[in-house]
């Protein structure tokens, strides 16, 4: 299977699935193949803060303007993707309110709106705050659901006539003298081969940046800084909590559904493959957050993960939070004369659709083509459906069917629903598609019945033991870092179904 | 400053189910979702200050089973209540609820014209008119009244000693099953313990298995300084009714937040479990009759939860010749005022079935129970006789 089109986009996060939905709605054929499922990188693998800007005002006006004009535009096309929190930068005793006053100074520049709130006001909205805070803003931040922002983008785009083949990795690249003509690409669950040629590339891998530019002998400037952050039982606070200090490790509480997720450390990284969170960042995560809320010292915590920043190098800084989170496209003709390759990276889960606005301008711009960007007016597919954890829980309430995952509350419905839509290739990606796997027993108890599931509707392929075992292996990763009190107990209970009754 | 209603650790639930296996409500009906999903489980979903959604809530039955089953402490039934009470807070309670938590109000009056009330409480017109009415099942029979009221027989009764007791005997003991405080009253004298009747009001419990927090814990802030005049006087305090007992020992101090209570409780009994300490103490009076009964023990909900074990059974066995066997079976299934209501009369009565089906397995000629509502459902259930075993144990004294 050899295959022709216009744009050939590599990587399936945010930006590659932004960029492919803004070629379709001006009408440009492209491809999208990334190596595993869409969102597997940085971009499900993230905080979910929906950024009002607030936090790089001070140091990064630049990235902080682009955050609060898409903050804006995102609202309008995704509002199933986002609940609108808001946000709050806390100022504890120790941070002192010099830095607020530059804080209140920058968003006002940058057009961030603040207002600026009392401890017992800020106390009534947010209960578990450390109650000796000196004041906090508030700004427009939020929670966003990064994979359903990317799931959308490519669905809207496959039904603009895109092709996105997921689980297929680009092996090669083939030169033909200033421009790259193809690319050799190979299904990494089928094993076959074949060629996409295509006018354009553009390069959206984030931190896999130069691994693709490497099979063109080129390489830029990248620093990968890992991120890791912390998953609570239940939802400690109601809106984003940001410590009001410069950007540091562990100084943000980002609600999520039912959960809160507290980050993040930033440790530079060689290897983007193999990775872990370490017992060192779990304590940073703890002891810092607790000073926001005290309740994190207590409460039970269900997963630990980590994520990739890709964040470009113009020049060498000692502190990757001191380089910027604006993003960068690189013109491949202008700086190596490789006439038809782009790489855009770096950049934010919020500006991935300005991201992809300016790649696409770019792409029109070499072909000539004077197409505008309606990406900005044009709402994602669903972004009428009603979102939300109270909206979740009234439909477990009114009409209970039989109930998959009891923890995130997720029917055999909608896992059958999903089943019959969409091409799933792997187990993993029915996880990423639903809640499912995501509460208290992070799966113990929903996986196996959705293997009956798969079993019922004929759709298991290949030896459930050894799915199963994939699924429990991955999840362990998860579990390990945060394992002491209730989670210990909870580990026993699941070792004794899976090794006692399983037969592990 | 006032302390909030305690914040139960669902954190620490590692979903194992063990408390939807013993819930009876889940058992038999698919609209609750057991108390995993409606306890710990929903917690994650509940936003404070956001409208209740989970009208299932009103199906907690408040067994405190799945409090019991639980290996991870987490007080589920607790989480149930305080959703309940929201939700029934912001859905507003049917006069039928009222009038099923106020009894305590006119069941003097019922008492006083007994041969009336009676009458008109088995008229088939009045039951179809509170059916259609109120939504008071008309399959479920209404407890008599009877007359005189215990407090008025015991007026007029004399027993004199140095050792005092305090008696709670409960507000449908008071006017619906006079016998059952005369017999705890006659056992404490065989021993040697003179009775006083502390001033008290209902306990509450009817009111707050309907949600109604303010209601209940009003009647507790009137019973508990009564109460701890008895105690703080040197007195303990027996209840008959384990439900009452229930309320006072746990309730009181755990959900409802009542100065004095945890006082209160450390010198409340059970009836049996001051018997049993006596008898441990051998001070127990064991001149028993022979008896030749053959009879069936039903442990209540609201005894397990007490977590004293089981002992009117232990004291039972010391009668000579009495046999009693114990009804493998879990919760009876009327819960209070919950099986009176139209709506959940059949998940009452199905739940109901396993406890009946167990005791005809067992025939006995008599069933004994510490609860007044499993001895109401029990009679309904099976047609048999059925008592408290204070008056069991009454009956085999030799004075």
């Amino acid at each position: 299977m050899d295959i022709k089109t216009e744009v050939l986009i590599v990587g399936g996060g945010a930006t590659g699935a932004g960029i492919c939905r803004d070629l379709a709605l001006r009408g440009i054929p492209c491809v999208l193949i990334e190596k595993g499922d869409l969102a597997s990188g940085a971009s499900g693998r993230n905080h979910g803060l929906f950024h009002s800007g607030g936090r790089y005002a001070v140091a990064d006006p630049e990235a902080s303007r682009e955050c609060i004009t898409e903050n804006g535009i995102l609202r309008k096309i995704a509002p199933h993707c986002i609940e609108e929190t808001d946000g709050f930068f806390v100022s504890l005793p120790e941070d002192g309110l010099a830095f607020r006053d530059k804080f209140l100074q920058a968003c006002e520049k940058v057009g961030i709106q603040t207002t600026l709130l009392n401890r017992d006001e800020v106390l009534s909205l947010e209960p578990e705050l450390n109650p000796n805070l000196l004041s906090a803003v508030k700004v427009p931040d939020g929670a966003i659901d990064p994979f359903t922002l990317v799931l959308e983008n490519a669905r809207d785009a496959e039904l603009h006539g895109v092709k996105i083949l997921l689980h297929s990795e680009v092996t090669s690249l083939i030169l033909d003298g200033d421009r790259v003509k193809g690319a050799k690409t190979k299904d990494r669950i089928r094993g076959e081969e074949y060629t996409i040629e295509a006018s354009y590339f553009v390069n959206a891998t984030g931190a896999w940046a130069n691994q693709i530019l490497k099979l063109v002998g080129l390489r830029i400037g990248m620093a990968l800084s890992k991120g890791s952050m912390l998953i609570t039982n239940t939802r400690l606070n109601h809106g984003v909590i940001n410590r009001c200090r410069p950007p540091s490790d562990a100084d943000i509480v980002v609600p999520n559904d039912t959960v809160s997720i507290l980050g993040t450390t930033s440790i530079r990284l060689e290897d983007v493959e193999h990775f872990e969170v370490t017992p060192d960042e779990v304590s940073l995560l703890v002891q810092e957050g607790s000073k926001m809320i005290p309740a994190i010292r207590e409460t039970r915590f269900i997963r630990a993960y980590a994520g990739i920043r890709p964040l470009f190098l113009s020049e060498e800084k000692g502190d990757d939070r001191a380089i910027s989170r604006g993003f960068v496209l690189i013109d491949h003709a202008k700086r190596d004369g490789l006439q038809n390759l782009i790489t855009i990276t770096g950049g934010k889960l919020v500006t991935y659709r300005l991201m992809a606005e300016r790649t696409s301008d770019l792409i029109c711009q070499k072909m000539g083509r004077n197409t505008a960007c309606s990406t900005h007016s044009n709402p994602l597919p669903g972004a009428s459906r009603p979102a939300g954890l109270r909206e979740r829980f009234k439909q477990f309430s009114a009409a209970r069917g039989e109930i998959v995952c009891d923890c995130e509350l997720v029917p055999r419905k909608e896992v059958e629903e999903l089943l019959g839509t969409e091409k799933l290739r792997d187990f993993q990606d029915i996880l990423h598609r639903t809640r499912l796997a995501k509460g208290t027993c992070q799966g113990g108890f929903c996986v196996y019945r959705l293997l009956g599931v798969l079993h019922d509707s004929k759709m298991l392929q290949g030896d459930s033991n050894k799915i199963l075992k994939g699924f429990l292996e991955e999840r362990w990763k998860g579990i390990r870092p945060i394992l002491w009190g209730a989670a210990v107990k909870e580990e026993e209970l699941i070792e004794y179904i899976y090794k006692g009754i399983f037969n592990f | 400053m006032e302390k909030p209603w305690p914040k139960t650790n669902s954190d620490v639930c590692i979903r194992c189910a063990a408390c939807t296996a013993v819930c009876p409500v889940s058992r038999v009906s698919p609209k609750f979702p057991g108390p995993k999903q409606a306890g710990p489980g929903a917690e994650r979903f509940r936003t404070p200050g956001e409208p209740s959604v989970d009208q299932w809530i009103d199906l907690c039955i408040g067994c405190h089973l799945c409090d019991m089953a639980c290996a991870s402490g987490v007080n589920i039934s607790e989480l149930n209540l305080i959703a309940k009470a929201k939700y029934t807070d912001e859905k507003g309670r049917p006069f039928r609820d009222w009038l099923l938590t106020h009894t305590y109000l006119f069941s003097p009056l019922g008492s006083l014209f007994s041969p009336i009330a009676n009458l008109l409480l088995k008229s088939g017109t009045i039951r179809w008119l509170a059916d259609s009415l109120l939504k008071i099942d008309r399959r479920r029979k209404l407890p008599r009244y009877e007359s005189p009221t215990f407090r008025q027989w015991f007026k007029a009764h004399h027993f004199n000693s140095h050792k005092k007791m305090a008696y709670f005997y409960g507000c449908y003991t008071n006017t619906n099953e006079v016998d059952v405080a005369k017999a705890t009253v006659e056992v404490l004298e065989a021993n040697g313990f003179e009775v006083t009747l502390p001033s008290q009001r209902c306990c509450g419990i009817p009111m707050l298995g309907n949600g109604d927090f303010k209601g209940a814990r009003k009647l507790g802030l009137w019973n508990v300084p009564s109460l701890l005049n008895s105690v703080r006087s040197g007195l303990d305090i027996v209840f008959s009714s384990t439900s009452c007992g229930h309320m006072i020992k746990h309730e009181y101090s755990n959900l409802l937040n009542i100065p004095g209570s945890e006082e209160v409780a450390q010198h409340t009994f059970d009836i049996f479990e001051f018997l049993r300490n006596l008898k441990e103490g051998g001070n127990l009076n064991t001149d028993f009759r022979k008896s030749s009964l053959r009879a069936a023990y039903f442990a209540p909900c609201h005894l397990k939860s007490l977590g004293i074990g089981f002992p009117a059974f232990d004291i039972l066995q010391l009668i000579p010749g009495f046999k009693v066997d114990y009804i493998a079976a879990d919760c009876c299934g009327l819960g209070g005022t919950f099986g009176f209501k139209k709506e959940k009369y059949e998940i009452s009565e199905e739940i109901g079935r396993d406890l009946a089906e167990a005791i005809d397995r067992l025939k006995p000629e008599i069933v004994l129970s510490d609860c007044e509502g499993c001895r109401m459902q029990i009679r309904h259930l099976t047609g048999l006789k059925v008592l408290h075993p204070i008056q069991i144990l009454r009956d085999a004294m030799t004075r």
